[in-house]
């Protein structure tokens, strides 16, 4: 057990190095710019939807965002779908689009998100077609970033931006800002790549063109924005990141909605993988196919490998002590020595050592991308509670996946 | 796609594993350097505790009872061996040699004890006792075994321990094991010379099995170890 245990971590820390290192390869290939000052040549017609399902804390908040976007006010229509809401949800959109003539305001029986979002596009004509989830809100100058990205790269069919934790304070929610940081990093690399694997409600923006040719939204295991990621890289169309445009979104507050939002995110990649998985190291699809999938997939798979042999070896630790409790044994610590004889220089720990550090060097360039400050305790955090954590909803999304039990929203 | 990417990125990776093994294996060959080191000085302190002995006889008991010799490097050196075999594994060849090397020092420890017990009738003779463990997945009450004894050993500092692996290719230790007629059912200990004791003992039991712990001076100046 110790050694094909120890084998199997040795493999763990491989494919996470070998990540990193292929991220950070990314990165000096071709560093992201600074934002510039300019506006954009043109301002093309743009309808943002929201959809929301009681979202009455937030869905104020959200609006007077979009309604801050330094944007021509004819040029842009913001259209609420209430997918059903029980609260008083309808009553806070309804006034708003009493008082702006730009936001109009629908009600739908409740269907899921993807039905939410395909109400909206089928009744808009706009030439970009953005979703900003009712929880997150838009940075001001975040849609001119948008479209001046899009007239960029006419080949760019959906750009996703850099998304931040809004307001954190607890400690769940200083640790998401961290990873929420880390992702900007991972974001960006990806789009290097030519290999986004999602395109996140908060304020990602397609052109009205991509529905015509792939279709609409589908329910895609409770995951419609990474589904069509997919199929957009299986239809060849180009997705990037602007990482220029910032968006401040709500995270859950407490453990157990954390862990079932992202057990519905890991379930989602593992069955939209499957559904997709003839894009499996399938040259056609280039570093999505040949990196971001099984790499997705194998760290789902080793992230609890390495989970459950941690926890062999606690136990372990703990039983030998139990048992030395029996024995008559007073439970006694080792006094700590400053030689260096007795210091852990296992070859594991040089390279856990190592993949933390590369972690951290992604965090600082994430931190430099997003053009934001981590406080220190969102770092402690994400590095002291992340890895104890996230093993849960990667084995509820594996157990969900093997099982083929649909995951929950909230 | 980029085909070199991905090998670049593999080559690195594999270079840090390599570093990272050349690093620990560097540092495993200074850990085994200093074991190598004190076995030699003890070896040296031994040797001239043997050739104090023959000179003096039994004319100064109390220099030669101070000189012998268990001390508490010997200790440490049982704690930075059971270091060396976590990091290098216990088929590992350096690691041993350096316990045979280590097992001769105790026997020839044990033996000078015994000679000094035998002639200084005036000298309080110690407290020990022979431990036989195994740690090759065939005694599963070692571990326990060694952390009672540990234990004992931090508490009673003058109560000595030699600790030896049953299965070491040795032929001294065999010599030894044959005399004592101890049999391959482990743990066992011989504690003071008595006939051998096996199996699982706790705390209370060693304590029972050992009377004369309670008259050591107890003392807080005790030494981790690892195996023992």
């Amino acid at each position: 057990m110790e050694v094909s245990g120890s084998l199997g971590v040795y493999i763990s820390l491989f494919l996470a190095l070998y990540f990193e290192v292929f991220l950070l390869i990314a990165f000096l290939e071709k560093r992201p710019e600074k934002r510039s000052m300019t506006l954009p040549k043109h301002y093309p017609a743009v309808c943002i939807i929201v959809p929301c399902f009681n979202e009455v804390q937030t869905i104020g908040k959200t609006l007077e965002s979009l309604l801050g976007l330094q944007y021509p006010k004819g040029q842009l229509s913001i259209m609420v779908v209430d997918d059903g809401s029980q609260d008083g949800t309808g009553a806070i959109a309804k006034s708003f689009a009493a008082q702006y003539e730009e936001i109009r305001y629908f009600y739908k029986e409740n269907g899921g998100k993807y039905t939410a979002l395909n109400f909206g596009i089928e009744r808009t004509s706009a030439e970009f077609v953005g979703c900003l989830d009712a929880d997150s809100f838009v940075a001001p100058e975040g849609l001119n970033e948008m479209i001046k990205k899009f007239e960029s790269d006419p080949t760019i069919y959906a750009l996703t931006p850099a998304m931040k934790v809004s307001a954190p304070r607890n400690i769940l929610e200083l640790m998401q800002t961290a990873e929420y940081t880390f992702g900007i990093f991972c974001k960006k690399m990806f789009d290097n790549l030519s290999a986004i694997q999602v395109l996140p409600g908060p304020f990602s923006i397609y052109r009205r063109v991509v529905f015509e040719k792939i279709g609409l939204f589908r329910r895609a295991h409770n995951t419609e924005d990474m589904e069509i990621a997919f199929r957009m890289h299986s239809h060849k169309l180009k997705i990037a990141n602007a990482h220029t445009v910032y968006v401040y979104t709500t995270v859950p507050a407490s453990l157990g909605p954390l862990i079932r939002q992202r057990t519905r995110w890991v379930q989602g990649f593992l069955q939209n993988s499957l559904d997709y998985r003839y894009m499996y190291f399938n040259p056609r699809f280039g570093n999505f196919g040949n990196f971001v999938l099984p790499l997705g997939l194998t760290a789902s798979l080793l992230g609890i490998y390495t989970a459950s042999y941690s926890l062999y070896r606690l136990f372990s630790f703990i039983s030998s002590h139990l048992f030395n409790l029996q024995a008559g044994i007073p439970l006694h610590l080792s006094q700590p020595t400053l030689s260096w004889f007795y210091l852990n220089t296992s070859m594991m720990t040089f390279l856990v050592v190592i993949t933390l550090g590369m972690t951290f060097t992604a965090l600082l360039l994430g931190q430099r991308i997003a053009q934001n400050k981590l406080p220190i305790q969102s770092i402690l955090y994400y590095f002291t509670l992340f890895g104890l954590i996230a093993p849960i909803w990667l084995a509820r999304a594996v157990w969900g996946t093997v099982w083929a039990r649909e995951s929950t929203w909230r | 796609m980029r085909i070199t990417r991905y090998i670049l990125a593999f080559v690195i990776t594999a270079a840090i594993f390599g570093t990272a093994f050349y690093i620990t294996s560097h540092i495993d060959a200074q850990r085994v350097a200093d074991i190598q080191a004190t076995e030699n000085n003890l070896s040296i302190d031994l040797l001239s505790s043997e050739t104090q002995f023959e000179l003096l006889g039994q004319l100064d008991c109390a220099t030669l009872a101070q000189g012998s010799i268990l001390s508490d490097e010997l200790n440490s050196l049982d704690g930075r061996l059971s270091v060396a075999e976590q990091n290098l594994g216990s088929n590992n060849t350096q690691v041993i040699e350096l316990k045979k090397q280590y097992s001769l020092l105790e026997i020839r420890d044990y033996l000078l004890l015994q000679q000094v017990a035998q002639k200084c009738k005036n000298v309080k003779p110690p407290i020990y006792v022979l431990y036989f463990y195994s740690n090759t997945g065939d005694c599963p009450d070692c571990s326990q075994a060694g952390d009672v004894l540990t234990y004992l050993r931090q508490t009673y500092p003058k109560f000595r321990v030699y600790s030896f692996d049953y299965h070491l290719d040795l032929s001294a230790l065999q010599t030894l094991i044959n005399i004592k007629k101890v049999q391959d059912v482990l743990p066992a200990f011989i504690i003071n010379g008595q006939t051998p004791v096996y199996g699982a003992k706790t705390l209370s039991d060693m304590e029972k099995l050992i009377p004369g712990l309670k008259s050591l001076a107890t003392s807080t100046a005790a030494t981790s170890s690892s195996s023992l």
